[in-house]
């Protein structure tokens, strides 16, 4: 009998590649590796890298769809603008943790309480007293003209004398793997309710390996912000109402606005559904107007209230400052924050660390040039392929220039807008950001990264959630990590060994 | 209750019922429109006429044309009351209050947000897939109802998503049942046969209903009874009327607003004006001049519910 058997030329039989055999494929490029080469493996990693090691390429490309369709169907999604259309897109995540030890973590911890600290107690000088301007640490121009510094708050007693109850302190890890403060935000950093989810998704896809590796929890920060929400009410009542203020449902983290409310079981209010009369802030419900206690904000202070800052806008509360200046409602985080955060006022955090708290700063920050200084400018222009250039009120990675990376026309475009407005401008030489294994196209590649861990401040002091957001520069040798730039995240673990 | 979310709440039941009233009127119609009637060509005007605000030459333009009338009745932007964005609204109330809802009842909507922007149900509705589409449209819209049924906690949300729904239905019926008198001109005593009041009856799912209730020959007089008093009769005013009794009894027990008085009176009038009456009280004032009465009261009713819990710009 003949057997028809048909060719198949394009069949190419695979070899059953296994997540050893990528790694050792794994090579690093030009900066400090978290993970170690391949011959060197840090003792963390290796421990994750042997857990996952029998695992095929196939398995992890599986494990890759399965947190996809996990982000997309909670409808984890930012907005993008483009073309007056907004499209959803899941904000990519990366299925490799990154580990940070016990040891690391204390540093980068106690770094941080230490910096917050002292920009709390700058915030409160800054609008009372002035101390630090009148003994000339630091420069009444300097003060004066940064865009953030708003006059009207100036006197105003905050509870606890607390400014910055939430924030999001980007640290960056350069080459020699020494860690740096790249930039403070005080006002609303965004990101954490990502650190909450990629977490709950690692969870679902190594549910073996976080107890295993001892990997310290951190789905407490949606308690621990409602505890502080609750004690910095003005009213002596049990029961306070605390509210998130949103701009609405067009605004790109409109998700974590209602996933924070929905952890902590409180209101989700837009500006129109709040009012001031008699400087109190009322909500309106169907029962008629309830007092609201706390306000935590998810917008920025140009636009929290027409009356006294911008007003066009239709996002805030009419009103609102005046019920603020009265004390009868607590604005979380405090008005006026951007000074602190503006990356000119940046370079003299480590002053401000001696000055107010007599100690020497435990993270360093990255060396800073001020543009207004002229021998400092010309200094950079003179180097400008190993600096970046940044505008100091501007974030998300916009209104920056990478000396490395730009044609000579932006430069002299860029020298042009400088030269006109310095104030407006910093450098700062460029940082080989330290990279981690990736699993990107079905291999492990290496890709730059930043950290954001986010901290609060109570009456009861300063907590940090182990680990944060780690955000992942996706394209190859990029150094930009911002999401609205191609960048993602990755789960990021603090590891006791 | 935020009153914006209580507003939400209304609104979106009141797209998500007037969706699947539109859909399921347009299903009916569209069958109707395969066969050649008696009186020639079928006709989109009374349908033009409830669900859009055009003016009567542009109807004039439409109403003889199948496909065109369905596309401006589902998908056209500019038709304010369109399927495609009368969902679009649904779901940004749906967005804006994310945290109130279930999570299934939120998943529904944004599936069928897709739905009808879906390129695929364009191309369906103007191909000869037409009735499938509208098919399909019309068990979403089932399954939405449903879906909130079964998963929305019976608080205060659900008493606002009812009142939202049964004000919208009742509306619906009255404008409805308006049409199709109107063509007879409210003439009670030329009676029509079964055939005339078919499309009307299947546009509210009652005509198996009707055949099981409703035996004597008195076509007109039974559609009427059917859909104005039957109680039973889901799609009916009365039953309409009896569900927006209780809703706003509890919504006025729990949130106590100080119009409550007047608010609980102007209902009770115009929920007396149904249970309290007969044909004979109709005859009074005519089948059109009742009905007339009945939706301007129910719009006045509506604006008082908004005034007292949704006021808040």
């Amino acid at each position: 009998m003949l057997v028809l058997m048909r060719k198949q030329p394009f069949f190419i039989k695979r070899p059953r590649m296994t997540a050893k055999e990528l790694l050792i494929n794994y090579s690093g490029i030009s900066s400090w590796d978290e993970m170690g080469k391949a011959e060197s493996i840090r003792a963390p990693y290796q421990q994750l890298l042997d857990a996952i090691s029998s695992l095929s390429v196939e398995e992890l490309r599986q494990k890759d769809i399965q947190a996809a369709e996990l982000f997309m169907n909670q409808g984890i999604t930012f907005t993008v603008y483009s073309d007056d259309s907004g499209i959803e897109r899941i904000f990519p995540f990366d299925i490799l943790p990154r580990i940070i030890t016990g040891t690391e973590w204390h540093h980068i911890e106690s770094g941080i309480k230490q910096r917050l600290k002292a920009l709390n107690l700058f915030l409160r000088d800054i609008y009372n007293g002035q101390q630090i301007v009148k003994e000339n640490i630091i420069p009444a121009w300097l003060i004066a003209s940064c865009p953030h510094y708003v006059r009207e708050v100036h006197g105003i007693q905050v509870p606890f004398d607390i400014y910055v109850h939430i924030s999001g302190i980007d640290i960056i890890r350069g080459e020699e793997g020494k860690f740096y403060v790249l930039e403070d935000n005080l006002r609303t950093p965004s990101g954490v309710s990502y650190m909450l989810e990629n977490r709950e998704v690692t969870k679902r896809l190594f549910s073996d390996l976080l107890s295993g590796n001892n990997v310290r929890m951190i789905n407490n920060y949606p308690l621990l912000l409602h505890s502080i929400l609750l004690s910095l009410s003005p009213r002596p009542v049990n029961n306070p109402t605390v509210v998130l203020l949103t701009p609405g449902i067009y605004n790109s983290a409109y998700y974590e606005h209602s996933f924070l409310a929905r952890q902590m079981g409180i209101q989700l209010v837009e500006g129109r559904d709040l009012l001031v009369n008699n400087h109190k802030v009322y909500m309106k419900t169907t029962r008629g107007l309830e007092q609201v206690d706390v306000i935590y904000r998810r917008i920025d202070d140009e636009f929290v209230d027409p009356l006294c800052f911008n007003p066009d806008s239709v996002l805030g509360v009419p009103g609102l400052m005046g019920a603020y200046r009265k004390g009868t409602v607590a604005v979380v985080n405090a008005v006026g924050n951007g000074v602190a955060d503006d990356k000119a006022i940046y370079a003299y955090v480590p002053e401000m660390i001696r000055y107010y708290l007599n100690e020497e700063p435990i993270l360093s920050n990255v060396p800073t040039y001020q543009m207004s200084d002229a021998e400092e400018r010309e200094h950079v222009f003179a180097n400008i392929d190993k600096m970046v250039l940044k505008k100091t009120n501007q974030s998300g990675g916009y209104g920056m220039l990478m000396g490395n990376s730009s044609t000579e026309e932006e430069i002299r475009d860029f020298e042009t807008e400088v030269r006109n407005n310095p104030r407006d401008f910093i450098a700062q030489p460029i940082i080989n950001l330290s990279t981690v294994p990736c699993f990107i196209n079905g291999s492990f590649q290496a890709r730059h990264v930043d950290l954001r861990p986010y901290a609060l401040c109570g009456p009861s002091g300063i907590e940090v959630v182990p680990g944060g957001l780690t955000r992942v520069a996706l394209r190859e040798g990029s150094l930009v990590v911002n999401s609205s730039q191609g960048g993602g995240s990755k789960d990021t673990w603090v590891v006791d060994v | 209750m935020l009153s914006r979310i209580a507003d939400s709440m209304f609104w979106l039941n009141r797209y998500m019922e007037r969706s699947e009233e539109m859909l399921r009127i347009l299903h009916t119609s569209y069958i109707l429109s395969l066969d050649k009637n008696p009186t020639g060509v079928h006709n989109w005007r009374p349908v033009l006429q409830i669900f859009t605000g055009i003016t009567p030459d542009d109807i004039a333009v439409k109403e003889k044309n199948s496909v065109e009338s369905l596309q401006f009745l589902l998908l056209n932007n500019k038709n304010i009351n369109s399927l495609r964005v009368i969902l679009n609204k649904a779901r940004e109330n749906a967005r804006g209050m994310q945290d109130h809802i279930t999570k299934e009842v939120w998943e529904q909507v944004n599936h069928m947000y897709h739905l009808i922007n879906n390129p695929k149900t364009e191309k369906q509705l103007k191909s000869n897939d037409t009735l499938s589409a509208i098919e399909h449209l019309l068990k979403n819209c089932l399954l939405y109802a449903g879906i909130t049924d079964s998963t929305m906690p019976r608080g205060m949300s659900w008493s606002f998503m009812s009142l939202g729904k049964y004000i919208e239905r009742c509306l619906v019926t009255i404008e409805l049942i308006d049409k199709h008198y109107h063509t007879i001109e409210y003439d009670m005593e030329l009676t029509k046969d079964i055939l005339y009041w078919r499309s009307l009856l299947f546009s509210l799912s009652g005509y198996e209903f009707h055949l099981k209730n409703y035996r004597s020959t008195d076509y007109n007089y039974n559609v009427a009874h059917q859909i104005i008093f039957n109680p039973l009769f889901p799609h009916s005013i009365l039953y309409s009327l009896i569900r927006i009794q209780k809703y706003l009894a509890d919504v006025v027990k729990e949130n106590n607003p100080s119009e409550k008085y007047s608010l609980l009176r102007e209902f009770g009038r115009l929920h007396s004006n149904v249970e309290f009456a007969d044909f004979e009280w109709i005859k009074r004032s005519g089948l059109l001049g009742y009905l007339q009465e009945l939706r301007m009261e129910l719009i006045h009713f509506s604006k008082a519910l908004s005034h007292s819990f949704f006021s808040y710009s």
